[in-house]
């Protein structure tokens, strides 16, 4: 398991040598290594599966969202404060009265309610809920996102492979980034725009920051500027092979076969039927659902999108209720509940549920006692989170707290245990690793990570 | 280990470290450890039957010089000004001079100090450039940091003045003052983060695998690890809350030695080399104790950490690398190379200046990037200069200079970065994880922004660009003429003839079908757009 450097130099130089023999203007680089190894991972995995990879949204909710507001209420316990707990559409599971239209899907959902960590700051909760792992010395771990993405990526497609909509990176950028796995995979930050306050027929677009040329340069000049480009990187780069100059044409090979795809239609909600707009919500999570549903359409492997804010718009930690937790946790469910549960249905009519997994979460959960400003602050040790989709087996809820909210009395879920579960759920092998910045190779789930069985379909 | 005594480098202080403003005069002995380094590489490069790159060309080594130097390409003037001096042959005595003389030049501008600032910065607390949560803590250490760089301060003294900062009263707000105290808040005032961050700073020994158990391939023990953190085991910190931790100075007792968590051991401050500190003079404290034994002329990484780390920052890789990874099992290809340098630096005062001095008149520094044989794709014996990724900060500060952008910066701190500017917003869009320049990769958000972006659109139109306007609407220069200075402004040196007339035959279509500004705007995205531009070479 443990490599010494030595060898790892070795294997380096060893490397150098066998570029050389591929013949590629590329020597020598770990980019390429990556880039072959990558590919011959894709390989594999097209002939050990006729299916097309799965697929996966991610449901952020920036802040750590109140599990009593939302999927553990307590309305019998003082902690439980005034929600109201409503029948879902499982019997003997019952939810929060926050989330209506969720409480219909539950079939098709299931909710873990004894996640625990150890971390209660925005900061480092982000980034383990994000990577699976604490931020440890100098190993940069990928985000889930890239994490997901490099594995299940359609290499067909114009787009890349990851997206990101109205994220709130604030609390820790690291968080976010595609570390060791490099910016190959790095999300492509989508964001819509603000609507005006008052603006009743406000439309909510979502744009990639300058994927568009300016004006005053016409598609014909932009062609002949990229030849002209092309050109003269042909002479530059060859004879000065290495990773800068190689990615640097290869992302921008990425953003022009971007900037003149078709796929680039995915962002045009205008293409939705009104009512089904409106069933989202016509904020930016809302739409954002929407997006994300058309962008897997158009070969998206992963989106992760953001819910941050009571109006949906706004970019912060909406969910951060340390005061006035009851109202304002109201308000951020009247926007995530309509837009959780049409995506859920939409998916569904469209066939695409079998294929996608729908992750929600947030960075941890709140104090089930409720403090002096009716809020609640940070609360790491039993909280919720839930999962649908991609076979995962819905109407379950894994997991118990204590009446008061304060103890998990039943199968306490690690993130370890999230992230291995997540991958079976996609079809992928929580145990294989990524080689990383430190040299060691990382496993896409902790070590020993045991996943939830009860939650993935049995094989026969 | 015997240890210096504080007294004798109290009076050394008042002897050598007076503040000067500007570099010391060079006595020419470093040449000679020059023609050392050089003769170890011809050595190593004939051992492994290696043909080095041929020499750079004056432009070459203008334009990489500048950008590891002070941080930024040259301007147009300085090209002109460097190129019409050229001397006929590379390896002349002339060159060399002139070479010798411009990196006098530049050591001597405040851009080199501001470079100097934000690169050792980002080494001692790399931290707060990847977290958002402590970038607070980098406009007050950059201060203080620019302010003893600039006063030429000694390394070893700025090493002593970090370790043994003197905090004021407990509870005291850690705020933007020019002071050092980022180097502790941002490690939350934790022994053990302390020891970590003290040890990769200063010494490029990585213990963390030490601090929970031994380190499984080095020769570390857990103990070691707190034998050195216990040398910071006086602070006290009243909260468990990390951000809380870091804005305000903990209470700080005397102590000698720390109780490992986890466990019922309490182990003593010792030294990674296993000595004793002496605790005999009283009048020192633990982080004074640690502080000698850190500087010490036996101090067996002290130097060469800092001459790897200032070597990396010339290459794009260290001569250990990774640079913060000294161990058996970490061994450098060129270890007397990182000998030569190290002793240098120890017996001429532990000045930066003098070794960046050194390093760039070496023959390795001074190779080009072009590649003229298979033996130099090995990057561990710098046999071409490699193709290296700009910083954030040396990226925008060469496509403002590029384009004639003006940046305004505030007059109390110019280490505050003003939100929503093109700088800052460049700044966050190009921020790297990429362990090292030689493996920085583009971002397809890069692209979109240098090829799409207002910023880019206005500093090639007309209307809004300095650069632009300067070159197209003087009437002295014909369009050749014009065309080279566009490549003089982006990629420092002259157009080849086959560029030129390309560019030419372009600008003559674009003048039948748009406009001769038209042209010129696209030879000038096409240069902003290269990777010639957007990268060391």
């Amino acid at each position: 398991m443990i490599q010494n450097s030595q060898h790892l130099k070795l294997t380096r130089r060893g490397l150098l040598k066998s570029s050389t023999a591929i013949g590629s203007a590329a020597l020598g680089s770990s980019w390429l290594a990556r880039q072959i190894q990558a590919a011959m991972q894709n390989r594999a995995a097209e002939k050990g599966n006729h299916q097309s990879p799965k697929k996966c949204i991610l449901l952020w909710m920036s802040g750590g969202p109140s599990q009593m507001e939302t999927f553990d209420p307590k309305p019998d316990h003082e902690n439980g404060g005034p929600t109201k707990a409503i029948a879902t559409s499982v019997p003997g599971i019952s939810i929060s009265e926050n989330l209506p239209g969720i409480a219909k899907q539950m079939d098709d959902l299931a909710i873990l309610r004894s996640m625990t960590t150890k971390e209660g700051d925005h900061s480092r909760a982000t980034y383990l809920m994000h990577t699976g792992y604490l931020p440890q010395g100098p190993i940069r771990y990928p985000t889930l996102g890239a994490l997901l993405a490099e594995r299940l990526a359609d290499t067909t497609s114009d787009l890349p492979a990851y997206f990101s909509i109205n994220p709130f990176q604030a609390f820790n950028p690291a968080a976010y980034s595609s570390g060791f796995l490099g910016p190959s995979w790095s999300p492509l930050v989508v964001e819509s725009n603000q609507p005006a306050a008052n603006a009743e027929d406000a439309a909510i677009e979502f744009q990639v920051q300058n994927l568009k040329p300016p004006e005053s340069v016409a598609k014909r000049r932009m062609a002949t500027r990229l030849d002209l480009l092309k050109a003269s990187e042909q002479e530059f780069l060859q004879e000065r092979p290495g990773t800068p100059g190689e990615s640097h044409v290869e992302a921008y090979q990425k953003a022009v076969r971007m900037m003149n795809s078709t796929s680039t239609k995915a962002f045009d909600l205008s293409k939705e039927d009104d009512v089904l707009r409106d069933a989202y919500g016509r904020n930016g999570f809302g739409q954002g659902c929407l997006l994300a549903r058309r962008l897997l359409e158009h070969g998206v492997s992963f989106v992760e999108v953001t819910l941050s804010s009571s109006d949906g718009n706004g970019s912060g930690a909406g969910w951060d209720t340390h005061t006035e937790n009851f109202d304002q946790v109201g308000q951020l469910c009247g926007v995530l509940d309509p837009a959780w549960s049409t995506l859920m249905s939409d998916l569904k009519q469209r066939g695409m549920l079998d294929d996608t997994l729908v992750v929600w979460m947030g960075e941890f959960g709140r104090t089930p006692q409720i403090n002096s400003n009716s809020g609640r602050d940070h609360w790491p040790n039993s909280w919720s989170t839930a999962l649908g989709g991609a076979g995962i087996q819905g109407g379950q809820a894994i997991g118990k707290t204590s009446d008061d909210g304060v103890a998990i009395e039943d199968r306490p879920v690690t993130v370890p245990a999230l992230i291995s579960t997540i991958c079976e759920a996609l079809e992928l092998d929580p145990a294989s690793t990524n080689p990383s910045n430190v040299g060691r190779p990382i496993p896409l789930a902790d070590h020993d990570a045991e996943s939830i069985d009860e939650l993935l379909t049995k094989s026969v | 280990m015997s240890l210096t005594k504080p007294g004798f480098l109290f009076i050394c202080s008042l002897l050598f470290a007076l503040p000067a403003t500007t570099a010391a005069e060079p006595d020419g002995s470093w040449r000679s450890t020059v023609q050392k380094i050089d003769a170890e590489f011809e050595r190593a490069w004939n051992d492994e039957e290696i043909v080095p790159a041929d020499p750079a060309s004056d432009a070459e080594f203008l334009r990489r010089v500048y950008l590891d130097v002070v941080g930024r390409i040259p301007a147009v003037s300085e090209v002109r000004q460097f190129l019409t001096t050229a001397s006929s042959s590379p390896t002349s005595k002339p060159t060399a001079l002139k070479r010798e003389a411009l990196v006098d030049e530049l050591l001597d501008s405040p851009a080199f100090i501001r470079h100097l600032t934000i690169s050792l910065r980002n080494s001692l607390i790399p931290e707060a450039t990847e977290q958002a949560n402590l970038r607070f803590l980098v406009p007050g250490f950059e201060a203080w940091l620019w302010q003893r760089l600039a006063d030429r301060t000694s390394y070893d003294q700025l090493a002593r003045e970090i370790i043994t900062t003197e905090f004021g009263n407990t509870g005291n707000a850690i705020t933007n003052a020019s002071r050092p105290d980022a180097f502790f808040a941002a490690r939350e005032f934790k022994p053990e983060n302390l020891a970590t961050a003290t040890s990769r700073a200063f010494l490029g020994v990585r213990l963390d695998c030490a601090q929970c158990h031994d380190h499984p391939f080095d020769q570390w023990t857990q103990d070691q690890f707190w034998n050195l953190a216990a040398f910071y085991s006086g602070f006290e910190s009243n909260t468990d809350n990390a951000q809380l931790a870091m804005m305000a100075v903990p209470s700080e007792r005397a102590s000698q030695s720390i109780l490992i968590p986890g466990t019922e051991r309490t182990v003593p401050a010792m030294f990674l080399t296993g000595s004793e500190p002496n605790w005999a003079n009283k009048e020192e404290t633990a982080r004074e104790l640690l502080a000698d034994w850190i500087v010490d002329r036996k101090n067996p990484w002290f130097a060469k950490m800092a001459v790897n780390r200032l070597w990396a920052g010339f290459f794009g890789q260290g001569l250990v690398d990774p640079i913060d990874d000294f161990s058996e099992n970490n061994p450098s290809a060129l270890p007397k190379v990182l000998d030569l340098l190290a002793e240098d630096f120890q017996e001429h005062g532990y000045q930066l200046d003098r070794t960046i001095r050194i390093i760039t008149a070496t023959k390795a520094y001074q190779l080009s990037s072009r590649k003229s044989d298979d033996s130099q794709d090995d990057p561990d014996l710098f046999a071409r200069s490699a193709l290296r990724g700009l910083t954030p900060e040396q990226f925008f500060d060469s496509l403002a200079e590029a384009t004639g952008f003006y940046q305004p910066y505030r007059s109390d701190n110019p280490f505050v970065i003003q939100q929503n500017t093109p700088r800052s917003r460049f700044l966050n869009l190009f921020r790297t994880t990429d362990r090292s320049s030689l493996e920085r990769q583009t971002t397809v958000l890069q692209a979109l922004a240098m090829m799409n972006g207002d910023f880019v659109n206005d500093a090639t139109s007309l209307e809004d660009s300095v650069t632009m306007k300067a070159i197209t609407l003087f009437p002295g220069m014909n369009e050749a003429q014009k065309v080279e200075a566009l490549y003089l402004a982006t990629v420092s040196r002259k157009p080849e003839p086959s560029q030129l007339e390309r560019a030419l035959q372009h600008i003559a279509a674009m003048k039948e079908s748009e406009t001769t500004e038209a042209g010129f705007a696209d030879v000038f995205w096409v240069l902003l757009n290269s990777s010639e531009f957007l990268l060391n070479h």
